[in-house]
This record gives structure tokens, sequence and C-alpha cells, in this order.
């Protein structure tokens, strides 16, 4: 029954089983965030909807900080560094250079995770003060236990040494094959991982040099906005981050599951050379409705944005073409008419194409995002939520479910369980998105705030232009429950998938593309040169407004307090550990760090 | 799968993706509408414009 | 390189795409005189707010024919003075800090819109035409009582205004 059965050919878990055996276990923890995450989301879609309120409007945002933080750093990044391990080893053919090394950043990003998410948990146990709700954001001065600021440093370094395994592996492979241009694969990889190390100065020297030690006390004051803006340095290139493992499976695994190849090559690597460059120095946008920084800084940052439109414009020609063309092979004919002779009936097939459809959506209230005076009109509101459930909740999400369904199987040398039941996922995800993001947008307009536990005030109420705020209420809440419900048949599907039998010859291979690497400049392949560029295009961009920013409030600021949403006490810590049933060993590390 | 056998094959010279074209320019127009629609009703035409 | 015709055709038009919407802000900017919230403000002592000659306490004064500044203290979780009290027909400037931790002010329904950032005053002029209340909400999370943290703005005929006074 699965697709891939004809084909006879080896699996990547027959070819490569030690590096198969470590994708699994990304994508389990990855799965595993997915599935806390969503329990997480749809206690807050029927809270704040006030369908159904299970706790005290105070918990709402423990759970929207569990929400944030186990959707966007842990389901996505596991999944990407799986799906990443995946892609270099497929194309460059080769294994990685040592698995005990591999193994390593797996472990630590794992111990970063937990550490954080302990941190967090700790605000629903009330025996401990304990407690990180400070939001995905984790904006000063709502200060978090520094048990937070340090699993997200350990996770950062996990993520910093995954890459440098990519890059090892690929010395590797030039050594065996010199004057070879780098394989598609390889090369997104490589380039979206230089971006993450660019993006990750921000957030270190957030995190490194103010946020931790000032958690651990070693300091009383901190810059509020100049933390707030090395947050968004790193804050905006994450999404791309994000989104990068989604075009990877968009440029090489989608046209294949169309029946047809990648239309152009070269493209594909304009496009993410152009995502290395852009990604970063665009974070400014995120704070054009912030005081102490000039308006000049903001209009830059703009530009930059919108020049960061045309990757995925690009993007989006190629992906269409390529489909087009796998539909023409299988004999679709007519202007529209060849949309019907794609494989619908492929969950993973439908599945990436609705993510793109809905990326389509995404991208336009994204392009309103980036705008810098109509910001004053969506800033802060339920609309900029709207927005990341179509980008980073359906074209990141989606792409990597449906993927799932593709890889899965040559990961594990087991058929996927159900089809069908795969395809009523993907579907019920997109439709529960259409409802609960359109919802989310429409009520942005009219001014609902986003994170709020109850978005219902005394003094006023919401006026829509049409319809009321309980029938946006309603769409939100069916829209999230739809969305928890396919959630639960993906994850049935993947598990009953695993206790499947193992077969043999589920291997499916990836076509090259139409337009081959040969057609491209060799200039593109210049690693060195496009990160050199990368940086240069940074500090223009961020060395004035941050010497602003600190030239204005000093380094740790004009006298900003401390909130702490926790107190810290050793005994808590333990004490929550053992409460939320985390293993031994995760407490015995603690008591390690803590008493440092 | 009998549908996964190719049934012609066609290179990347005489391969005209129309139906993309076609798909992208509505794309287009739909962004530039939306675009309009968006600045200037729902945003200049909304209550209090920040002047200074 | 090869890239095909029809690509070509989409990236002049994207790259039209980005033009038109860079120049739409700029217009937005320039001819309709939308501004954006900027560094015009020094820095300020959050911590010493009570010494500070606009936000000891804080109020709407009146510093011109028409022309009001509005002098906003945001903490968890209230907005100070509460209600705005301003008249019709008048250009008023507000200057919002924060108390403690950073909170969002927004005139529901409305462009007026707003980061506030412990340490900093943002500052923004709008002008209200027509009497009316509006409601003001705080949209950026600030602590566990986020939600309740709310004011308003009331815009009173001008023959009824009696100085912002409550």
């Amino acid at each position: 029954m699965s697709e891939s059965l004809e084909s006879g050919a080896p699996s990547f878990l027959d070819q490569f089983p030690a590096e198969a055996k470590l994708v699994r276990a990304t994508l389990w923890s990855s799965f595993t965030a997915l599935i806390l995450g969503g329990l997480f989301g749809i206690i807050q879609t029927l809270h704040r909807t006030d369908i159904l309120r299970v706790m005290d409007s105070s918990y709402y945002y423990t759970v929207l900080t569990a929400h944030g933080v186990l959707m966007v750093v842990s389901f996505t990044i596991f999944f990407l560094v799986g799906v990443f391990t995946w892609g270099v080893v497929r194309s460059l053919d080769r294994p990685l250079v040592d698995m005990r090394y591999s193994w390593t950043w797996y472990g630590l990003m794992v111990l970063g995770t937990l550490m954080a998410v302990v941190a967090v948990l700790g605000g629903f146990v009330d025996t401990t003060e304990m407690s990180a709700d400070v939001l995905f954001t984790f904006y000063a001065p709502l200060q978090a236990h520094p048990l937070f600021y340090g699993g997200l440093a350990i996770f950062l370094i996990g993520s910093w040494l995954a890459g440098a395994d990519w890059f090892r592996a690929w010395y590797a492979w030039k050594r065996e094959h010199p004057d070879e241009r780098i394989p598609l694969q390889t090369f997104m990889a490589l380039t979206t991982m230089l971006m993450w190390y660019i993006a990750s100065i921000g957030i270190t020297i957030a995190v490194v040099v103010f946020l931790l030690p000032w958690s651990l006390g070693l300091f009383d004051e901190v810059n509020a906005l100049l933390t707030r803006t090395l947050f968004w340095f790193w804050g905006h290139p994450v999404v791309y981050f994000w989104l990068m493992p989604a075009y990877m499976l968009w440029y090489t695994v989608l046209p294949k599951l169309a029946g047809g190849r990648l239309f152009s090559d070269p493209l594909a690597r304009v496009v993410f050379v152009l995502f290395l460059l852009l990604s970063t120095p665009v974070g400014i946008h995120h704070q054009y409705v912030d005081p102490g920084i000039a308006e000049g800084f903001k209009f830059i940052a703009m530009t930059n944005t919108m020049f960061l439109l045309l990757p995925s414009l690009l993007t989006a020609f190629t992906v269409v073409a390529s489909m087009e063309y796998g539909a023409r092979r299988r004999g679709g004919t007519g202007l529209f008419g060849w949309l019907r002779a794609l494989p619908w009936a492929r969950p993973a097939f439908t599945g990436m194409a609705l993510a793109g459809l809905m990326f389509a959506a995404g991208g336009f209230s994204g392009m309103i995002n980036a705008g810098m005076n109509i910001n004053y009109l969506v800033h802060n509101t339920l609309w900029v939520p709207g927005h990341f459930h179509l980008t980073v909740g359906t074209a990141v999400g989606l792409t990597f479910m449906a993927a799932t369904y593709w890889l899965w199987p040559q990961l594990t040398n087991k058929p996927l369980f159900s089809r069908p039941i795969g395809l009523l996922q993907v579907v019920m995800w997109f439709v529960g998105m259409a409802l609960m993001s359109n919802a989310m947008h429409v009520s942005g307009l009219f001014g609902v705030p986003r994170r709020t536990a109850e978005p219902q005030y005394e003094g006023f109420d919401f006026t829509p232009a049409f319809g009321t705020m309980n029938e946006f209420d309603m769409q939100i809440a069916v829209g999230g429950t739809l969305l928890f419900l396919s959630l639960g048949l993906f994850i049935g599907n993947v598990v009953l998938t695993s206790l499947g039998s193992k077969q043999s010859g589920l291997g499916d291979s990836l076509p090259p593309a139409l337009s081959g690497p040969s057609d491209s400049p060799v200039v593109l392949d210049n690693l060195k040169l496009w990160l050199g560029i990368a940086l240069v295009l940074v500090v223009l961009a961020y060395s004035l407004p941050l010497v602003s920013i600190i030239s204005r409030g000093g380094l740790f600021g004009p006298g900003v307090g401390t909130y702490p949403v926790i107190i810290d006490t050793f005994s808590a810590v333990v004490e929550s550990v053992a409460t939320t049933g985390i293993i031994e060993t995760l407490a015995q590390f603690e008591v390690g760090v803590i008493v440092q | 799968m009998s549908t996964e056998t190719p049934k012609r094959e066609i290179d990347h010279e005489e391969f005209d993706p129309k139906g993309t074209l076609a798909l992208i320019l509505i794309y287009f127009v739909i962004l530039s509408i939306l675009w309009v629609f968006m600045y200037f009703i729902e945003f200049l035409g909304n209550d209090l414009t920040v002047i200074g | 390189m090869h890239i095909h015709n029809y690509e070509k055709i989409w990236l002049v038009l994207a790259m039209l795409l980005i033009v038109a919407f860079i120049s739409t802000v700029a217009y937005g900017a320039t001819a309709m005189g939308v501004d954006m919230i900027s560094d015009d403000e020094d820095t300020i002592d959050p911590g010493a707010l009570d010494e500070d000659p606009r936000f000891a306490d804080p109020r709407v004064e009146q510093v011109g024919e028409d022309e009001y500044e509005a002098y906003v203290v945001a903490q968890q979780y209230v907005f100070e003075p509460d209600p705005i009290e301003v008249p019709e027909g008048s250009t008023v400037t507000f200057y919002v800090t924060s108390r403690d931790v950073i909170h969002g002010f927004e005139i529901v329904g409305t462009n007026a819109n707003a980061m506030v950032v412990p340490g900093e005053v943002s500052t923004f002029t709008v002008e209200f035409s027509e009497a009316g209340e509006y409601g003001v909400l705080c949209n950026e999370y600030c602590g566990d009582g986020h939600h309740v943290m709310e004011g308003s703005v009331t815009v009173v005929p001008e023959e009824e205004y009696d100085g912002g006074d409550e």
C-alpha cells in the first residue's frame, strides 16, 4: 500500500542505520514537543474564547509560555536537525564523521529542552515558587528562573554543534570529491546554519551576558530596550530557521511526490543565499512602535524586510512549476486542468501542497506586518498570531507532518499505517487552521489583543465591522479543536506505523533537477563569500541602532528594576522536579548547576 | 501505482509552465488588491492617525 | 545561468511589488503625515517617576489653543490617569512610560498603538475630532494580571471640558 513499495530500493535505514537511528530520535523528540504543545494549545484556545476554563486565568500565561516554547523551539528545531541530518547524509551519500559526537549534540538539545520545560511547568506547581511565565519572547525586566535561560543556552549550543556536524561531513566529502558542486540538500543545510550562527549572536549576548547572570542575582538591572532588541536580532531569523527545512522539503521532495523533478537547481541556491544574506538585518521590524529607536532605522529595517519577500516569491514560482511539470508528465493538460492530475490521494503530497497554499495567505499578512506605519493597525493584536499560525503553524508544521508520512517509512522500514487517516489528518489541519487563523486576523483588525487570558474588558466592548465577537471566538474554538484532533490522528498514525512489522524495499530516491547545478555560477557555492557579505549587512543594519540604545540608556539600563515571575529557592527546584515526575538524572544535573 | 509512471518526458527548454504563470499572476493581482484595501481603507481609513 | 523566461517575468513583477509596498509606506509617511514613534524623548529612571515633573502626577495639560499633552504612566495592572479626558477637536500628544515592566498602550479600534518600555518615553500625537469614549488596553504581556489592565480615553464636547480633572 505504501507508494514506495514498488521502487524496491534500499531505504535510508538500510544504507545508514546509525544515522537513521539518530534522525528517528530527533523526530520523536519533535513529536513529543508537538503533543505537549498541542495540549497546551487547546487548553489555551478554549480558555481565551471562554468556552471552557479549567484553570485560573493567572495560569494561562504558564500554558502560553509552554505552548510557544514547545512548538516554536522544540517541535520545529528538533525536526530541523533530523531532516537536515537526513538531507546531508542522503545527498552526500556518506555517513556522519563520528556518531558519538552526533549523539552529544542531540543529548545537549534534549537536556536544554528539559531544563527550560521544567522551569516553565514549575509555574503550575503551587508548592514551588519556580516558574518561567515569560512567554517565548522573555522580555526583561520580567524575569524567569535561571534554569529557563540556562536550558535555552544549552539547547542553542546543541544546535550549533549539530551544524558543525554537517560541516564536518561536508569537508570529509569534499576531500573525496574535489571540484564537485555541493549537493543541493547539503547546500541548503549549510547556508541555513550560517544564517543561524549569525542570528545566534543576538540571543547569545542577551542570554549569556545579561539575562542569565541577572537571573542568578549577579546584577540587579538590565536595559529592557537593549535585551528586547537583541532578542529580535535573533527573533526574526529564527522564523526562517523554522522555514528553511520546509523549503528544503518543498524544493527536493515535493516535486518527486508530484511525479516530477525540481524545475531549477540554480534558482534554489540563489534563494537560500538570499535568505542567508537578508534574514537577520530585519529584526527591528518587530519594533516599529517601540520608543527609543529612530524612525530612520525602522525604515531601513522595512526596506530589508520587503526585499526578503523576494526569495519566497521566487520559491512560489519554482515549486509550483515543479508540481506542474510532474502533473503534465502524469498526463495533465490545460491551463489549470493539470491540477487535477496531481496525486491528491497521497497525504505527503496533499499536506505539503496545502501547507504551501496557506503560506501564500500567510505571506500576505506578513507583507502587512512588514509595512512600517501600517503596523499601528495590527501591532500586538490577534492579527499577529493569526499570521504566524499560517506560517510556522501550517507552512512549516503541516509540511513537517506531511513529510513524515513519506520519510518515516524510510527511517524505520515500516510502511505507513494508514494513508486515508493521513489524508484526513492533513485536510483537517488545513480546515481547522483556515477557520482559526481567519478569525484571528479579523479580530486583530478591530483591536483584540494577542497574549491575553480574557479578552473581555469592563470599560468597553470590541466593535467588529461585521459579525460579533462571539462568532469569531467560536470560529477560533472550532478551528483549534479541529487542529487538536488532527494532531492526535498524526501522532496515532506515526505510533501505529512504528508498531508495525518491517518490510524491505521502502527506499525512495529523489530525481535530479530539470536544470541542474552545472547551470549555475560556481560562485553560488562560495559559502565564505556569502557569510562575509551577510555579516557586513548585519553590521550595517544593527551597529547604529545598538550604539544609540546603549548610549541612551546604558548597558544595564536607566534604572529598570527586576520583576521575577518567581523567587528562586534551591529546594523548590528539586521539589518541582520530583512532582513533575522528571527523571532523577536530570534532578542530579540541576543540583550540580544550582550549587555552582 | 500506475499513475506514477511518467506518460511523457519533457525537458527544461521545451517546458513552459503556463499554468504556474497563470496561477502566480492571479496571486499577484490578489496581493495588489488586498494591499491597497488594507493600507488605504483599513489603515488610513481607520480612526485616529498618528501625526507626530 | 539559465533562467526560464516565465521566471524572469515573475522576478520583475515580484520586484515591482516590493518597490510598490515600500513606496506606499513612504507615501503614508510623507503625503499623509503618518509619523512613527521614535527616539525623541530622553531616557527616564522608571524608579524615580515620582520625582519627574511630567509623571509624578499623571495628567492632561493644555499647552496651546486646542493643544494638549497627556502624561500617562503604565504599571502592573493600571493606566494613570484613567480616564484620560480631552476635549473634542483637540490635538493631543501622549507621553507614555512604564513604572515597572514592558506594557502596550492601545486605544482600542484605532491606529494609536505603542509599546511602553521602562526607561523610555513613547510619544505620539493624534487628533480627536469627535466626542466619544475609547477603551485603552495593554497589548503586551506584563504579568499574571495582564488581562485586567485597561483604561479609557474620554473625548468630551468642548463646552463641557473642565481641564481634564476627574
